[in-house]
This record gives structure tokens, C-alpha cells and sequence, in this order.
């Protein structure tokens, strides 16, 4: 079984090891087909969040709480809603892009109501959109500002664009493909694979992999000595090991 | 208070009290309906203590305007009965919706003023019962296009056909403009509505636990300008009233104390835009006094 707890305390767990109702919603490694006919491979392996608590107390970047990408009503299906639940290990590098858009706005920035991670099964998964990975997000909400209005979205989208290339803004307009009540971005269709996962046996479960730094966390928790760091590193890096997750 | 026909000793006498009270009604409700120039006039009752029925156009359709939201409140609790939905689960609040014309998106005219709790949740979420509630207590017409989303328009006449309500046909959410334009709206007959409301009363709405809900909902409502206008004080009135510029609606359940309750739907319908208006109260009162001729009172 391909499964690990990571610094966060979230385990990490390959879909097909899931209980089969549950795999059948999440549908890993499935092909799905986009609006524009490209075909892409949904995630296999995700983070498992225990409850909701766990949910609302871990960070997955200063300013992101987890449970802001989980955010869904009844459009979602009751049994992807109910804890333990999963996400893709993609939310990490959507919340690093997002925390420079917070940094970059100097507001909080506030995601819509499904406007996070969607499963395969959610009403609104039409068709291959990177919700499904845990790469988009839906952003209804700048500080005070609710993106209702074209001119605040549209400035916005101006801003997030020379921010950065790599997230995709959808333009503003009614027509499906665009928005006119939130912005969407999205990072396209990112799965991370853990570095302990062979991918030669994709189709499968596999035997659970040695990950490093499991060893490492175990470790820790037994007050194993580490090994010091090289003497041209400054002191201060000699602490935490996880600062963004805490 | 009047008494059942099997109760009565004189069964001659009953029929002629409630011949006498069917004559004054009618004659009455002509009055009224000229008085306030009513284009289009429907009314049905039935009477629960008395086991009277009557009506008058009671098979005409009409706009339904806010009226359709009891059918909308059927249906979630149809869902809710078969296990389909339990009434806490979150809804996003999002103002856009897509028109069942042409297959627009179009978004409603909402302000705090109008929409009051439901605009101050915006992009946020509100549980089934809490729109169910606003759907029907304030009117909320942003509720209610949530809450069709939620169903969905097959559900809604799923509920209807189960149930055998004739009468009311239900399209769409509200404010779908390109729908009106194209003359798709939701209709309904005083007859549909008193069918709804009967099976309401009498604990049949998908049985007595769902049936109770949908009294109490309907007992909260704020616009009493309508049917309990009508009435004594005491009197509690579980309705829905509809009101769009030409049409002024009311239907509900009129709970009297010491005697069963009696269902009464109006149904008004003006050649021309009317502000405030008291006719759907003077029907409401009319019956009222009918029913306490009868008693004797």
C-alpha cells in the first residue's frame, strides 16, 4: 500500500488503495477528455484529511488554510464530502501561486463556494477542468472587493498575468470558458507523483514504497539525533524542518 | 360552529344553509369583483370543519408568480423524504442562473433591501431548509432559483404528477426574462393550489412529518397583506402569496380557533399594473363571515 504520513500530519495515499466506492468517484489515473478534445490522466495519489478539524487547523501556506480548498456544497457527492477526505497532492503548488497572489494583492484573497478542489463526481466536472486536480481555484473575494464587476476582474486577471506565466486566467465574459462573477486560475493539469512511487506500474496498486521522509518524521518522533548540517550553513537553518506547513 | 352533514339531525336544514351560503358567496364575490375591476377572478376553498367545498374559475390558469413556490417547497421535501437530500446540507449562494429560453446566463436583481439574509451570504453557503425558509417567508426569489437548481424543474413536476395536483405547471426559476418574453411561465388554477395545500393540511404532503415542516415554513410568513387581512386577529394562516405587477395572489391554510382549519386559494389577475390592493383581503374576509353564518355566529 502506497501510503505515508507527510510533515503536515496528512497521510499521502495512492486512489487505487481506496475503498472501491470511493476510487470509483475519485477515478484515478483515468483518462478524461477536455472541452478542446485533449485527453488527460486524472490524479492518483492524494492527501487524506482526517477530519474536519484536521481540515481547519492545517496550513498548506501561511495564509491558505486546507479547508479552503474543500470548500463545496451538494453539488459535490456525499460520500467525497464526507471525512476522511481527499485531495490532490497538486493543492500544495496551487497554494504556493496563490500565497503570491496574496502577496502581490496585499489582501486576503477568498475562494467561491466549489471553487477549489472538485472530484471527478462533482455536478460542475462537466469535463477535464484542472478542479479536478486540485490546480484551479475560483476567487469570488479580493479583501473587500467581491469580483462582481468586470472592471475589478479584469483588473485583477491584469494583475495575476504579470505576475506570473504560469497560471492560466480565464477572461471575463458570460459565454462558457469565461467568468463573470469570480476569477479562475488554474495551473493546467499538474499530478505529482512522490518520489518513492515507481511509475512503471502505473495500472496498480503497488507494495508500500520506503518514503524518505517518513524515516525522517519517525525518526523525529523517537529523538533520533540528526545529522548536523554543513558548517556553511547559517545557524538558523538548523530548525524546523517545515516551515510553511506549521 | 358549523357541523358535519353526519352530525347534523336535520340534514334538510344543512343543505339549505349551505345552498343560502354558496348563493351569498357568489353574489359577493361578484361585487368584489367588480368594485376592484378584477379582469380575472379564481377562487377554490375547502373547509375541513364543515367539509364545504366551493369554488368559482376554479380551473383558470393564471400567472403563478410567487405562488409556484409552493411547489418548489413540495419538491425539496420530496427529496428529503425518498433521502435524496437532507434539509442541512450547503447550497452555494451565487447569483447566476441560466435561462430555460435560450440557455443564457442571466443573474438576478438582488439587494440587501430585497434579499436581506440571502445577499449578506453571497459566495458563501446557505443549508436547504434556511433557503426553503427565506423561499417562502420573505418571498426570496434568489432562494428560490437556488433551490429549483438544487431539484431541479423534473423533480418539481415528479412531485406534482405523484401527488396528483392538476393545476400547476411549473418551468422555470423566477425572474427569467428571455423565458417570459417567449411566454414560457409557470402557471397555476385555484383548484391546483387548493390540492397542493389540502394534502399540506391533512398531513399528506409526503407524510405527516414533511407535511408539518411545510405548515410551519408556511406559518412564519412576513406578507399578511392577503388572506389574513381577512380574518380576526387571532387567526394563523400557513400561505403563500403571489404578487408580479398585474397579478396579486394568495393561498393558504386558515387555522381558527376551536374549529378545523379550512384552505382557501385567490387567484386575482388586473387589466393593468396595480399598486396595493385590498380584494384578495375581501374575498378572504367574505369567506370567512360565509363560514361564520353558517356556524350561526
Amino acid at each position: 500500500m502506497a501510503e505515508t504520513e507527510t510533515e503536515s500530519g496528512l497521510k499521502i495515499v495512492d486512489a487505487f488503495d481506496l475503498e472501491p466506492d470511493l476510487r470509483a468517484l475519485l477515478r484515478p489515473g483515468e483518462l478524461v477528455e477536455g472541452i478542446g478534445g485533449q485527453y488527460h490522466h486524472l490524479p492518483r495519489y492524494f492527501y487524506e484529511i482526517p477530519s474536519h478539524e484536521a481540515a481547519r487547523q492545517i496550513r498548506v501556506t501561511p495564509h491558505f488554510g486546507l479547508n479552503e480548498f474543500l470548500l463545496v456544497d451538494l453539488k459535490e457527492a456525499a460520500r467525497i464530502r464526507a471525512f476522511p477526505r481527499y485531495v490532490p497532492c497538486a493543492i500544495r503548488i496551487l497554494a504556493f501561486y496563490l500565497e503570491r497572489l496574496r502577496e502581490a494583492t496585499g489582501a486576503p484573497v477568498h475562494l467561491a463556494v466549489n471553487g477549489g478542489y472538485r472530484s471527478p463526481a462533482h455536478k460542475l466536472s462537466v469535463a477535464a477542468t484542472p478542479h479536478m486536480w486540485a490546480t484551479a481555484a475560483d476567487v469570488y473575494k479580493i479583501g473587500t472587493v467581491v469580483l462582481r464587476e468586470r472592471a475589478s476582474i479584469e483588473t485583477y486577471n491584469r494583475l495575476i498575468e504579470d505576475l506570473t506565466d504560469d497560471l492560466y486566467v480565464m477572461p471575463y465574459g458570460h459565454e462558457i470558458g469565461k467568468a463573470d462573477d469570480h476569477i479562475h486560475v488554474d495551473l493546467g493539469y499538474v499530478s505529482i507523483v512522490p518520489r518513492e512511487i515507481s511509475e512503471d506500474r502505473l495500472e496498480g496498486p503497488q507494495p508500500r514504497p520506503r518514503f524518505a521522509y517518513e524515516e525522517r518524521r519517525r525518526g523525529d518522533r523517537r529523538g533520533w539525533p540528526r545529522e548536523p548540517l554543513p558548517e556553511v550553513l547559517p545557524a538558523a537553518a538548523h530548525g524546523s524542518p517545515s516551515g510553511h506547513d506549521k | 360552529m358549523a357541523k358535519s352533514p353526519a352530525q347534523t339531525p336535520d340534514a334538510v336544514d344543512v343543505r339549505q344553509s349551505v345552498a343560502k351560503a354558496e348563493q351569498s358567496l357568489y353574489a359577493s364575490v361578484l361585487a368584489i369583483r367588480g368594485r376592484h375591476e378584477i379582469e380575472r377572478l379564481g377562487i377554490a376553498f375547502y373547509d375541513a370543519e364543515t367539509t364545504l367545498q366551493w369554488s368559482y374559475n376554479a380551473d383558470l390558469a393564471f400567472h403563478a408568480a410567487s405562488t409556484m413556490k409552493l411547489a418548489v417547497l413540495l419538491a425539496v421535501f420530496r427529496q428529503y423524504t425518498r433521502g435524496e437530500l437532507t434539509l442541512d446540507e450547503p447550497v452555494h449562494v451565487r447569483n447566476k442562473f441560466v435561462s430555460i429560453y435560450d440557455r443564457k446566463p442571466y443573474m438576478l436583481d438582488i439587494n440587501r433591501d430585497t434579499e436581506g439574509e440571502i445577499y449578506d451570504h453571497l459566495g458563501r453557503t446557505m443549508s436547504v431548509k434556511q433557503l426553503a425558509y427565506y423561499m417562502i417567508t420573505c418571498s426570496s426569489n434568489f432562494a428560490t432559483n437556488l433551490l429549483v437548481d438544487v431539484v431541479g424543474v423534473p423533480v418539481i413536476q415528479t412531485a406534482l404528477d405523484e401527488l396528483k395536483i392538476d393545476g400547476i405547471r411549473v418551468l422555470r426559476g423566477v425572474e427569467d426574462h428571455g423565458a417570459f418574453e417567449a411566454g414560457l411561465n409557470n402557471e397555476v388554477t385555484a383548484n391546483g393550489l387548493l390540492k397542493l395545500l389540502r394534502l399540506v393540511a391533512e398531513g399528506k404532503a409526503y407524510g405527516e412529518e414533511a407535511s408539518a415542516q411545510m405548515r410551519e415554513i408556511l406559518l412564519d410568513q412576513r406578507y399578511k397583506s392577503g388572506i389574513p387581512a381577512g380574518l380576526p386577529q387571532a387567526a394563523r394562516v400557513a400561505h403563500k402569496t403571489g404578487n408580479i405587477s398585474t397579478v396579486h395572489h394568495d393561498a393558504g391554510i386558515v387555522y381558527l380557533e376551536g374549529r378545523k382549519p379550512y384552505v382557501l386559494v385567490i387567484l386575482t389577475q388586473f387589466s393593468s399594473e396595480t399598486g396595493r390592493t385590498t380584494a384578495v383581503a375581501d374575498v378572504s374576509r367574505d369567506i370567512y363571515e360565509c363560514l361564520a353564518g353558517m356556524n350561526g355566529g
